[in-house]
């Protein structure tokens, strides 16, 4: 009969075929859940969409869908990538008010989806806003909401034992209701158990600014700290709204070894004073502390850094604890929550926008169309000239946003390269292949700090 | 092995009754003459997924975890309409990932290659291009839900236990000291730890390791099978028992009692330092008190023990050339001079070239329960039966989907012809 000799055929050749089209006659496409309204962000790892559910209410989601992991020039398809799968395995497990909320995970056409809550602003947005629109300081209520609610999901994270390691303004969203969202965990571990320190995964986390400097000394082992130290940064940019520790990356060799990060360790040092022995006994069996000895020796002098910038003695305080240089001394999250600050004048609010003055408010995000071809839709109705006209601003946003992460050739951009001068739907970094912006340094290391 | 056990994917949408696992089955007992060879695909596989994983040098979380995505899949999914194999080196590929030591896909697949060709297995139809695993990744994830995060039961084990440290196992477990804290017990109020001697806690594993031969690990949360495992080590490891000396008529020994018929051998329990007392009745005191401060049912525990023994009952029955390392079978091979295996009968013994060759006297195992003997004195099943089986079940489940008289489904008959159209 022709059915045996086809069933023959079949489980010899493609014995998952059946299967494949049962799967397939299920699934609904992501363009039949949802209707892409425009596009946010282009990240090393994939794109930002921000779209509207078909279903009644017609909610507003971000869909980041991830490229599919490919290798080399001849494109040859491996598969789903370790960070989609950490960010999925991940986020499927956790529910938090201060988490970004995934709705749900569309695997379509070798590609993934991620549906999130979608996120209006976010830290690198209002620092922006403040830095080049209001020309004014964060106000300190609503600095402190925000840290509060960092802070709150944070505490939240680590009580599961996620290292989040990649904290920073661009990765920390707030919704329109005035509700932190912790974003991106595309770099998280667990620290239960790792088969493998977690240096042998990845060489580098986080973005040198944000760097804790057990990890600049070359620590194989670290722990919750590296995420305290990048809370106390970010507290420091909202309140100077300008990275604090503003250091330049040294390059992986050809070989991936780590170089020794003598720039940001002077920005460190310059601030909070070289470390000594008897803050951090264990300074002395970091790999690097040969290099470090050679380096200049400064003061602390942090807290004339916040006289003028947090104008709190107990901000300060906070401030100080999560900056020790001992990760062993360095505040937890849990107690930095519990901080004095936060029950001084004045208190954090639960909408940290409930005293923001309405033209204060930052913008909405930017939505552009996306012009890369193989995309999801696009709303027809939109104007091709306006399209390119939103594809230059994007790249020069990129550009800016490569600038504002490398400071690369410091002396020749000198103070065009302004702090906090991504847009605020530009805090992805242009990857590779895309604009052309292959320099961007943010991009780069975390593509790097990838590499398992 | 993350985050909170009781909020976690794992127990609120994978933990599943025995209904819906005899319903996963249906289908393919349409196409079996005997359902307990269903059960011999269970060991089978395992086996397979923990001999594919050592070829990989794959830690054995990572092939636990393997394991775990290979029976969900198997939850909603037929043996007779898929390809056991293909999904099986996904299952590798994606929990290789999910456990953060990722493999290449290129290695991968060339090992996974040949070994899938080689007998008992001689299957030709794996596919050589990195593509077809990468498809067939994305399909597992999603049947997976994107749930990719697994408690297993080795991590419970390690916080029950006093152990010498630096063991295999600590390292194993991954560095657990580091990252040991109040995530760890997820129930109960539980406390104690127990202080095991040496060679008991390696028992105490490999019956978890076992465990995955079978669906328990998709019927039951983790922890139950590490107290399980442990239980059942107390009881029947005869150094431990004689180590835990004491008179006990507790509710724990009633258990026991159901498990094994002769068991005489006196208890004692010991607890961290703190506890350890010179009683011997004290200290059978702390023994109760230990299991009864974990807070879980001991019938339960039993029940689970009474599966587990089932599956060695049934396992004694299956028959591969070189059977997988570290199970709880070899490991008591390999310390045969002081501890009888509780689970092995006689064939076990007598196939076992190794433990008769080395003249060391078997001690008297305690017997198995009657009840679970129901698989005993049938035939014998080796992979090679296993491999004919699955083949006649594919065959003849494709030939029944392609012919329209048997009554299937015009929509299946439509996906077919759309698929061989494509294809
Ligand atoms: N839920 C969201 N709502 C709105 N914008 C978002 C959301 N998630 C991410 N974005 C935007 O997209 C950018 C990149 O997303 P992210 O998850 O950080 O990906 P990447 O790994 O590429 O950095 C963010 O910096 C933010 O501007
Ligand atoms: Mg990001």
């Amino acid at each position: 009969m022709h059915g045996e000799e086809w069933s023959h055929t079949i489980l010899q050749t493609d014995p998952m075929r059946l299967y494949r089209a049962k799967r397939d006659q299920a699934r609904r496409t992501v363009t039949s859940k949802y209707i892409i309204l425009g596009f946010i962000s282009s990240g090393t790892y994939g794109r930002v969409y921000k779209a509207q559910s078909v279903e009644p209410e017609g909610q507003i989601y971000a869909i980041k869908k991830f490229k599919p992991d490919k290798e080399g020039d001849v494109v040859t398809y491996t598969g789903i990538s370790q960070s989609a799968i950490r960010e999925i395995a991940l986020n499927k497990e956790i529910v938090h008010e201060n988490i970004v909320a995934l709705k749900e995970v569309i695997l379509e056409d070798k590609s993934i989806y991620m549906v999130f809550e979608f996120a209006e602003h976010d830290f690198l947005q209002v620092i922006h806003h403040h830095s080049q629109t209001l020309r004014i300081q964060i106000p300190s209520q609503f600095l402190k909401s925000l840290i509060y609610q960092l802070l709150n999901g944070l505490v939240y994270l680590h009580s599961t034992h996620i290292l989040h390691r990649d904290l920073k303004p661009a990765n920390i969203l707030i919704t329109a209701s005035g509700v932190v969202k912790i974003g991106d965990l595309g770099l998280a571990r667990l620290v239960h158990q790792p088969l493998q320190p977690l240096f042998a995964g990845d060489k580098v986390v986080v973005t040198i600014w944000y760097r804790a400097p057990e990890l600049l000394m070359g620590a194989k082992h670290y722990n919750k700290a590296v995420d305290c130290w990048a809370v106390g940064c970010v507290i420091a940019e909202l309140a100077s709204l300008r990275p604090i520790f503003k250091g330049e990356e040294a390059k992986l060799d050809s070989k991936k070894n780590v170089p020794f990060q003598r720039d940001q360790l002077l920005k460190i040092f310059e601030v909070l004073g070289t470390p000594e022995e008897k803050d951090w006994p264990g300074v002395r069996d970091m790999p690097e502390y040969q290099n470090m000895k050679r380096l200049d020796p400064y003061q602390n002098r942090l807290s004339e850094w916040c006289q003028s910038r947090i104008r709190s003695q107990q901000g300060y305080e906070l401030l100080r604890q999560l900056f020790a240089y001992d990760p062993d001394k360095r505040l937890t999250a849990k107690e930095a929550l519990m901080h004095k600050w936060f029950q001084e004048d004045p208190r954090p609010t639960w909408n940290v926008f409930h005293y923001v003055a309405a033209n204060q408010l930052p913008p909405q995000r930017r939505i552009t169309q996306d012009e890369a071809p193989s995309m999801m839709g696009v709303p027809a109705h939109t104007a091709q000239t306006q399209a390119q006209t939103q594809t230059q601003i994007a790249q020069a946003h990129a550009h800016a946003q490569a600038q504002h992460l490398s400071q690369q050739s410091q002396a020749n951009l000198s103070q065009q390269s302004k702090p906090g001068s991504a847009a605020s739907f530009g805090s992805g970094s242009v990857g590779p292949g895309q604009g052309g912006y292959s320099g961007s340094q943010g991009s780069q290391t975390r593509k790097k700090a990838r590499i398992s | 092995m993350a985050t909170d056990f009781w909020a976690s994917s794992h127990y609120k949408r994978w933990i599943i009754d025995r209904a819906t696992l005899r319903q996963a089955r249906t289908d393919d007992l349409q196409y079996v003459e005997d359902p307990e060879y269903l059960e011999f695909f269970s060991i089978f596989f395992a086996n397979v997924i923990a001999k594919l994983g050592k070829k990989l040098n794959l830690r054995q979380r990572v092939i636990a975890s393997a394991t775990v995505f290979f029976r969900r899949f198997y939850l909603k999914n037929s043996y007779c309409e898929t390809d056991p194999f293909i999904v099986i080196a996904a299952c590798c590929y994606v929990a290789a990932k999910a456990e953060e030591s990722p493999i290449h896909i290129k290695n991968m697949v060339a090992e996974t290659r040949l070994f899938f060709s080689q007998p008992p297995y001689s299957v030709k139809s794996f596919p050589s291009d990195n593509s077809k695993l990468a498809e067939m990744e994305f399909y597992l994830v999603d049947d997976l839900e994107c749930d990719l995060t697994i408690f297993h039961p080795y991590r419970t084990l390690l916080s029950l236990c006093k152990t010498e440290s630096s063991s295999d196992l600590q390292a194993e477990a991954g560095e657990v000291a580091a990252g040991i804290d109040d995530g760890l017990r997820y129930w109960g109020s539980g406390d104690g730890q127990l202080e095991l001697p040496d060679g008991a806690l390696q028992l105490a594993w490999s019956i978890i390791n076992d465990t995955y031969r079978s669906n328990l690990c998709v019927v039951y949360p983790p922890h139950l099978l590490a107290i399980t495992a442990l239980y059942l080590t107390l009881v029947l490891h005869s150094p431990t028992r004689e180590m835990l000396q004491s008179h006990s008529s507790s509710a724990a020994q009633q258990v026991q009692s159901q498990l094994t018929e002769h068991q005489t051998s006196p208890r004692r329990s010991s607890r961290q330092a703190s506890h350890a007392s010179n009683t011997g009745k004290k200290s059978a005191q702390d023994f109760i008190g230990f299991f009864a401060d974990l807070n879980v049912s001991m019938p339960l525990i039993a029940t689970i023990a009474q599966e587990i023994i089932s599956l060695y009952t049934l396992w004694d029955r299956y028959k591969e050339d070189c059977p997988p390392d570290n199970t709880a079978r070899t490991s008591f091979q390999g310390q045969a001079t002081q501890a009888g295996s509780p689970f092995s009968s006689t064939t076990h013994a007598s196939r076992s070239g190794s433990l008769s060759g080395a003249g060391t006297p078997v001690t008297v195992a305690p017997e198995v329960p009657g009840d679970t003997q129901r698989y005993g004195g049938t035939g014998v099943v080796t992979p090679v039966i296993l491999m004919q089986i699955l083949a006649r079940m594919r065959e003849n489940r494709l030939s029944d989907l392609s012919h329209p008289a048997s009554g299937r489904p015009v929509a299946v008959n439509k996906m077919l012809e759309r698929t061989q159209a494509a294809g």
